[in-house]
């Protein structure tokens, strides 16, 4: 008569033993897809983190802000001052002769061969876009309440801060015209598909004009890793320190570049930053 | 299903060389049936080979109590491996001539030289791997005076080949190969097994699933399915016995884990 139990123990041995090694196949299968799933997608966000941290959040945080000033002028201010200002308009229209038209072409000269092309077609595309600055700190409060706008209301507007211009002394206002940020969005897009220096240069210049510094840093910064060897970057991104309030780190950097490039302009900007003119 | 049902299908397999347990398999039957004519025909020798297990010796058993009865033939199944005890049962068996002393191969050979035979006989050797290399090649001269014919069997390994090679090249011949079973023949082979023996419960048992986890086993050797399932009807007694059949499903199906428990009792499986 067969031992049933005991043959039952091996059988019971012999099917553990035969599952070992679909067990280690599974397991190996489940860490090794586990890596992948982890690895894998971690690398390639990685990349567009890169990319995207650099440039485009920064560009959507700062895009609606422009364009809120800009729309609060329709809703607050238009129709306020329209209503109190009729009659010196009709008394001082001469003054509109008295307005500063200063289209800004300093960036065009410093552009770079390669971006000019570009640049001039947006210049020609700039002619017809005349934006107006020195009220846009006072119209910060109301962007607040207002962020919806047409561009009709815009057209609007325009012609209302003109004439609101013309009530005010000459020597006060100053019209200038300017890229707008779609442009310098315009710009980046470029960049980003040839790495061009001359562009990021010229995106850092922008908005150091702007008043971004640390946009105009990030940009210098990037120009710099780019090509270490142009002057201007490392003149914007000192001055973008100073801005930020990093003078000690603008000297040093400066130094280090001087010592590299012996760049006299870079030596210029050092002694005023050091002796307190360029704050 | 009784106790007895289970002990029946057992010794149906168990691994005995019977005549009777000889199953009709369409390839065997051919097989045999070439063999048989073969016999009929001028040759001087006939080599049967094959993996052990495949049936050789069955096939010897069931040729010699098919051709008794119509011819003269001799079986040897065990190996007479002393040379001289050879010619001298040959002598004593073919030609009816005691011999007391030493036989020799020559004075066996004049015995051949002086007989008058009015047919030829069958000598059925089997396990002729077993035979010396000296003998084999008196066997072959012996095959050559065509008064004898023989039909030996040979494990098919490299020796065999070798021996098959150098002592019969030249001579002979008809040679038979014997394979193992396909897994659609195993189960014919199993269920008519079964049902001659009148376990006709027992042959329904076995499933196309469980001849092929049986296959899977044995490759389709018949010895070594006679071997497991000698050892799964056993399993299944002793399971009857401790009263513990519905633990293992009951008789309607063979379940894997008695195959298995079967196959690592014969050894098929290492566990």
């Amino acid at each position: 008569m067969l031992d049933i139990n005991d043959l039952e123990k091996r059988w019971l041995h012999y099917k553990i033993k035969s599952y070992i090694p679909h067990a280690i196949i599974t397991v190996s299968l489940i860490v090794i897809s586990t890596i992948l799933f982890f690895i894998i997608p971690s690398e390639v966000p990685t990349e567009k983190k890169v990319t995207t941290t650099k440039v485009i959040p920064k560009q959507i945080q700062k895009k609606p802000i422009i364009k809120q000033t800009a729309t609060t002028q329709v809703v607050t201010q238009p129709i306020i001052k329209k209503e109190k200002k009729i009659v010196p308009i009709s008394i001082e229209t001469n003054k509109k002769h008295a307005l500063k038209l200063e289209p800004s072409l300093n960036f065009m000269n410093k552009m770079q061969n390669a971006s000019q092309p570009y640049y001039n077609n947006s210049n020609a595309q700039d002619k017809h876009r005349i934006m107006i600055t020195p009220n846009t700190d006072s119209f910060k409060k109301p962007t607040q309440k207002a962020p919806i706008v047409k561009e009709e209301v815009i057209e609007q507007e325009i012609e209302v801060v003109e004439d609101e211009e013309v009530i005010e002394p000459a020597h006060k206002i100053s019209i200038k015209r300017r890229n707008t940020k779609d442009d310098i969005a315009e710009i980046i897009k470029r960049f980003k598909k040839n790495n061009n220096p001359a562009l990021s240069l010229f995106v850092a210049k922008k908005y150091y004009e702007l008043g971004d510094y640390q946009q105009s840093y990030n940009y210098a910064l990037i120009t710099n890793n780019i090509n270490s060897d142009i002057e201007q970057s490392w003149i914007i991104f000192a001055k973008s320190l100073v801005k930020l309030n990093e003078k000690e780190m603008a000297i040093k950097t400066l130094k280090s570049y001087i010592k590299s490039s012996h760049s006299n302009s870079a030596q210029i900007l050092l002694e005023e930053i050091t002796s307190g003119k360029f704050q | 299903m009784s106790s007895s049902i289970f002990t029946n299908s057992r010794d149906v397999f168990l691994d005995v060389v019977n005549h009777k347990d000889y199953v009709q398999l369409d390839r065997v039957s051919t097989i045999y049936q070439s063999l048989k004519d073969s016999i009929k025909k001028p040759l001087k020798m006939i080599l049967l080979f094959g993996k052990p297990g495949t049936g050789k010796s069955m096939f010897l058993t069931k040729l010699y109590n098919d051709l008794s009865s119509s011819q003269i033939v001799y079986l040897y199944q065990t190996p007479i491996l002393d040379e001289s005890e050879f010619y001298k049962t040959l002598a004593q068996d073919i030609f009816s001539i005691k011999y007391s002393g030493e036989l020799n191969f020559t004075q066996f050979m004049k015995i051949v030289d002086n007989s008058s035979l009015d047919t030829i006989p069958v000598v059925l050797l089997d396990e002729a791997q077993l035979y010396s290399d000296i003998l084999m090649e008196k066997i072959r001269l012996l095959s050559d005076t065509r008064t004898i014919k023989f039909v030996i069997t040979l494990h098919k390994t490299e020796k065999e080949d070798l021996i098959a090679k150098e002592h019969f090249q030249t001579r002979i011949w008809e040679t038979i190969e014997l394979e193992n079973s396909s897994v659609a023949e195993l189960k014919i082979y199993i269920q008519k097994k079964l049902m001659k023996a009148n376990c006709f419960d027992t042959a329904n048992m076995f499933t196309n699933k469980t001849v092929n986890k049986i296959y899977k086993f044995t490759n389709g050797n018949y010895r070594d399915t006679n071997k497991l399932l000698y050892a799964l009807f056993d399993i299944y007694l002793a399971y009857e016995e401790n009263h513990k059949l519905s633990s293992i499903g009951g008789t309607t199906q063979v379940p894997t884990k008695l195959i298995e428990m079967a196959a690592i009792h014969t050894g098929l499986i290492n566990a």
